[in-house]
């Protein structure tokens, strides 16, 4: 027998047949490294899937789906309150530029972001105690000026900073456009007083019935305060320019809707209404208005069609859906009638320029068409005064002057909301307040911190598209519906239209989000990996790591990945961790491993010790 | 209570292709692969229609090519299958990438091999050298000289080669056409007396999803050596079990078949034959004859080449005065200029204190009987050796000499 009395040293000792079991297991492949194949390296890089990048707030929408998806509903309303301080609204109200920009809306349908958000934002309205706690104080006063989606999302912000926060609000009840601009039927009143109460919590002091200008001004601001964040919004209506607005009849979008959301509305419509601009507060009026009585509402737009139309298209549908009719491509030049408007006139009309950001061309030369009504509500667009701000900080299109920053010049003044965002091609939405009361919150921030401020910039190739996913993974399911009310049923009542998501149905729509770019520990890496040298150490998100001493950069996981987080990367381009193969004979504690460390004392040996070296 | 156990043993007269089939089907393998070539084909006919009918219930996979063939077996068995392949002549060297990987990664696949003469040109003789060329590869191997013994050697095989001490595979071979294609009685046992004898197979690592392993990682050049060594230990390791379950076979079956070598008329012989395979049976016959006309001339046939029984082999032929190797093989340009069975036997002798004259015949090659003609000519040859003390040259192509 010629292997008797043979003995294999430990540490060459190898498996049976070289069979071993997969890394993760104890000893795993510690034997065979063979890293030093390897050309290109797997590497998860999470990329910003495009909904967080749509958002106006940059919710982090992949990463609360997926919490959602494991019942993690907690986790998930902790991580959406990081950048929302008030799901429960914009999970109703929201225009879900998300959802428009939702990748799975090419494959089959969008996700329905905005329903699991109000799913989340609902359960932390339940909460006997928030999650969300006040920053430890840092001895700043800060004041924000006004309580709506901008002024809300910055105090909450900077009270999570630690900031002494006092919320200057010019009505009797806080909320600004959420409660003034918002109907019941979308909002609840009991929601939005719950996430301000959410707001008190956390130590944020508002003080209602205080107008700046008026019980507070420009100095006090600047003397009392450390810094100030001015989101006192756009209140006041534009006029349509027509003639005998004056006349009794003729109402106004926001104050109308204001009037009715603080209960102070005297207003009784007469059956014939019509309801003049083609925005989402036109829509909401004009729904209002069949709530608050009227039996035939009509929308009077220069638009020439439903899509031209600044407007969300479920809202247009919803609206259509409960009898609302559409009359577009006019403009209204007078309101006629004795004393109280009788009759609107109308000309044909339409954009000179772009849609929605050109001056109304009317064709006076056609002829006048009367349009018979009791009321008109005129909701094109709004604006504000600001008589109180110095002239130094307006603009021509009067909005505030800042910087790309939110900085009122060199001051401690910042201002967010749609104040500042007129006129800026942005939609004037909540969600684009909340991110601008966000940002500036943060700004502010590191401006008392004396810290350098940075423009926020994302790099287009780090948003991912269906290209860089693998599809193959990924069935075609439909859309999860929010049920909703009967159309007919809905004109009678104030009742929110649309419903609510139960836990199942949130679950199961948080399962089709497909987590553009971003890892959420599906598992496939770890299967497909021929060797096998991923390992699994937490089953929780994107907890995997490559053990690059035996990774060969097959590539097979990096095609495999469906949610296109894998990425290779040459590994030229790496100086850490790397087999190659000059070093790989030495990672094992074998002969060549003891050759190399050998060779490894040689170069620190004084060099007439090396001439002496045998 | 006592069971009845219905004996269903059974005499039928087949060939040596259709005994393998039998066996395997016996065996109850899971996985089969094919490939066409003559002779053996008929084997797997014979199992392509018992899972045609019903008769075993396996996976019949036929290959592109005898490498795909061996690389199914190999993954088949990887998986923990029983595994049952085979091939003839140019078929088993077109697979020789896959034996060692096998072995390696010490897959028992077993594999029947009905010899064919390699080409130039085509012939489709019997001839030794197909299979014997792989012998180093880490493959237990050994010949039948006719269907009863190829029956037997295949239940014998998969049992020591499945065995946590062996787990290597096999080559259970038989001549082409000498054996494969004669028909004979063949005992079938009962299964429940295969079942007896062949557990059921059980690797220690295979692949399964649910405990992932790796197979045939990349090494460093420092591992091989350990790898290498750990083949030769189960090699050397599977003696003692080739004993055991010979042991084992002649309890439940009745047949007992001395594992190394079997010995034929050799008491009081001088000169013996050492061959293997199913030239023997005419051996046997022309030795009978001899011995009745006083030659003193036996036959050592050997059963198993690997692993080789080099000191049985020493051992016995050490007891006559001369031993004529009879080749059926090609080893060119080696020991002997001739076959390559010489150089074995001499090797094994070389620490014999009584070392007979070795003399090596080459015959049957190209798949020519061995006529009962040329055994009286070889056996003459080996007694003038005997006479002159010394051997006239190491090699003689029977039938070219006078």
């Amino acid at each position: 027998m010629s292997t008797k009395g043979t003995h294999i040293p430990d540490w060459l000792t190898v498996p049976f047949a070289g069979i071993t079991p997969a890394p993760s297991q104890d000893k795993g492949q510690d034997l065979f490294p063979t890293g030093n194949w390897r050309a290109i390296r797997p590497v998860y890089r999470d990329k910003l899937p495009p909904c967080n990048n749509a958002c106006g707030t940059n919710e982090k929408i992949q990463g609360y789906l997926d919490l959602v998806k494991r019942g993690k509903y907690l986790d998930a309303y902790a991580l959406i309150k990081e950048d929302m301080p008030f799901p429960s609204v914009t999970g109703r109200v929201c225009y879900h530029p998300c959802e428009q920009a939702c990748n799975r809306g090419q494959y089959d349908e969008a996700i329905s972001i905005r329903a699991v958000e109000r799913f989340l934002g609902d359960l932390g309205q339940a909460l006997p105690r928030d999650v969300v706690k006040a920053g430890p104080p840092n001895g700043r006063k800060v004041a924000v000026v006004g309580s709506g989606p901008a002024g809300h999302s910055a105090a909450y912000q900077l009270a999570r900073l630690g900031y002494e926060v006092t919320i200057l609000e010019k009505s009797p009840k806080a909320g600004g456009l959420n409660r003034g601009g918002i109907p019941d039927w979308v909002l609840p009143q009991h929601v939005l007083d719950r996430e301000i109460e959410r707001l008190i919590e956390i130590g944020v002091t508002i003080k209602t019935n205080t107008e700046v200008g008026k019980d507070v001004t420009w100095d006090d601001l600047k003397n009392n305060y450390d810094a100030c964040v001015l989101a006192v919004g756009l209140i006041e209506p534009n006029s349509a320019r027509a003639e005998g607005e004056n006349k009794d009849g003729v109402l106004y979008g926001l104050p109308f809707l204001r009037d009715i959301g603080m209960g102070t509305s005297k207003v009784k419509l007469g059956p014939r209404v019509a309801v003049i601009g083609g925005g989402n507060t036109a829509i909401d009026c004009a729904r209002e208005a069949l709530r608050q009585g009227a039996e035939e509402v009509t929308m009077i737009t220069v638009e020439a069609n439903t899509a031209e139309m600044p407007a969300m298209s479920e809202d247009l549908h919803d609206m259509v859906e409960e009898g609302v009719e559409l009359l577009h491509g006019r403009a209204m030049t007078a309101a006629l009638g004795n004393g109280k408007v009788e009759a609107l006139q109308l000309y044909p009309a339409h954009f000179a320029g772009a849609i929605n950001a050109s001056p109304i061309t009317i064709d006076r030369e056609a002829p006048a068409e009367r349009f018979a009504v009791d009321n008109v509500i005129i909701a094109v667009g709004q604006r504000t005064s600001l008589g109180w701000l110095p002239n130094e900080f307006k603009t021509e299109r009067g909005s505030i002057k800042i910087d790309q920053f939110g900085r009122l010049g060199a001051t401690n003044f910042f201002a967010a909301g749609d104040v500042v965002q007129l006129g800026s091609g942005q939609p004037l939405m909540v969600v684009n307040a909340v991110g601008d009361g966000k940002r500036v919150a943060f700004n502010l921030d590191k401006v008392i911190r004396g810290e350098p401020l940075h423009p926020r910039t994302i790099p287009v190739d780090v948003i991912v598209d269906l290209n860089r996913m693998n599809m193959t993974y990924f069935p075609h399911f439909p859309r999860v519906k929010q049920s909703m009310l009967a159309p007919a049923s809905r004109r009678s009542m104030q009742e929110e239209v649309i419903q609510a998501f139960s836990e199942e149905q949130a679950v199961e729509e948080a399962y089709r989000c497909f987590s553009c770019g971003t890892c959420n520990a599906c598992d496939n890496c770890y299967l497909v990996c021929p060797e096998p040298c991923i390992v699994r150490s937490v089953r929780s998100n994107g907890l995997y790591k490559i053990l690059v001493d035996y990774c060969k950069g097959c590539r097979v996981c990096i095609e495999e990945c469906p949610t296109g987080c894998l990425e290779g990367v040459p590994e030229l381009d790496f100086d850490t961790g790397v087999v190659r193969m000059d070093t790989a004979f030495a990672i094992t504690p074998g002969l060549h491993g003891r050759q190399a460390r050998e060779l490894e004392e040689l170069a620190e040996r004084p060099a007439k010790d090396i001439d002496n070296w045998s | 209570m006592v069971t009845m156990v219905e004996k269903k043993k059974r005499t039928a007269r087949i060939n040596g292709c259709v005994a393998s089939a039998q066996a395997a089907k016996y065996a109850d393998v899971d996985v089969i692969t094919a490939y066409p070539i003559r002779p053996y084909t008929a084997t797997m006919m014979a199992l392509a229609q018992m899972v045609a009918n019903g008769e075993l219930d396996a996976e019949y996979i036929v290959a592109d090519s005898e490498h795909s063939q061996l690389s199914i077996a190999h993954g088949a068995s990887s998986s923990g299958a029983r595994v049952f392949t085979g091939s003839s002549g140019v078929g088993v060297q077109f697979a020789y990438e896959l034996y060692s990987p096998i072995s390696g990664s010490r897959m028992p696949v077993q594999m029947m091999i009905a010899d064919r003469t390699l080409d130039p040109p085509g012939d489709f003789g019997s001839e030794h050298t197909d299979a014997l060329s792989t012998r180093d590869m880490g493959w237990l191997m050994g010949w039948s000289c006719d269907a009863q013994e190829a029956f037997d050697n295949h239940l014998l095989a998969y049992r020591i080669g499945e065995d946590r001490r062996v787990l290597l595979p096999q080559m259970v071979c038989q001549d082409g056409f000498f054996v494969s294609h004669i028909t004979s009685d063949v005992d079938l046992p009962d299964p429940a007396q295969v079942k007896e004898f062949l557990p059921p197979y059980k690797h220690p690592y295979p692949l399964d999803p649910r405990h992932p392993v790796s197979h045939g990682p990349q090494i460093m050049p420092e591992q091989g050596p350990p790898l290498q060594l750990e083949r030769a230990r189960a090699m050397e390791g599977s003696v003692a079990v080739i004993e055991e379950a010979h042991d084992e076979f002649a309890r439940i079956f009745g047949r007992r078949y001395d594992p190394w070598v079997e010995e034929f008329m050799t008491d009081g012989a001088d000169v013996v034959f050492f061959m293997q395979g199913g030239h023997a049976v005419t051996a046997r016959y022309a030795i009978k004859h001899m011995r009745d006309r006083g030659a003193k001339v036996g036959l050592v046939r050997l059963r198993t080449i690997r692993p080789y029984p080099t000191d049985r082999v020493k051992d016995t032929l050490s007891k006559f005065k001369v031993v004529g190797v009879v080749e059926t093989n090609m080893g060119l340009g080696g020991v002997s200029s001739g076959g390559s069975l010489y150089a074995e036997v001499c090797a094994a002798l070389y620490e014999s204190q009584q070392r007979p004259l070795i003399v090596s015949f080459m015959a049957g090659m190209g798949g020519e009987a061995i006529v009962l003609k040329e055994f009286y000519w070889m056996t003459q040859k080996m007694i003038e050796a005997q006479k002159r003390g010394t051997i006239e040259k190491r090699t003689h192509w029977v039938g070219f000499e006078e």
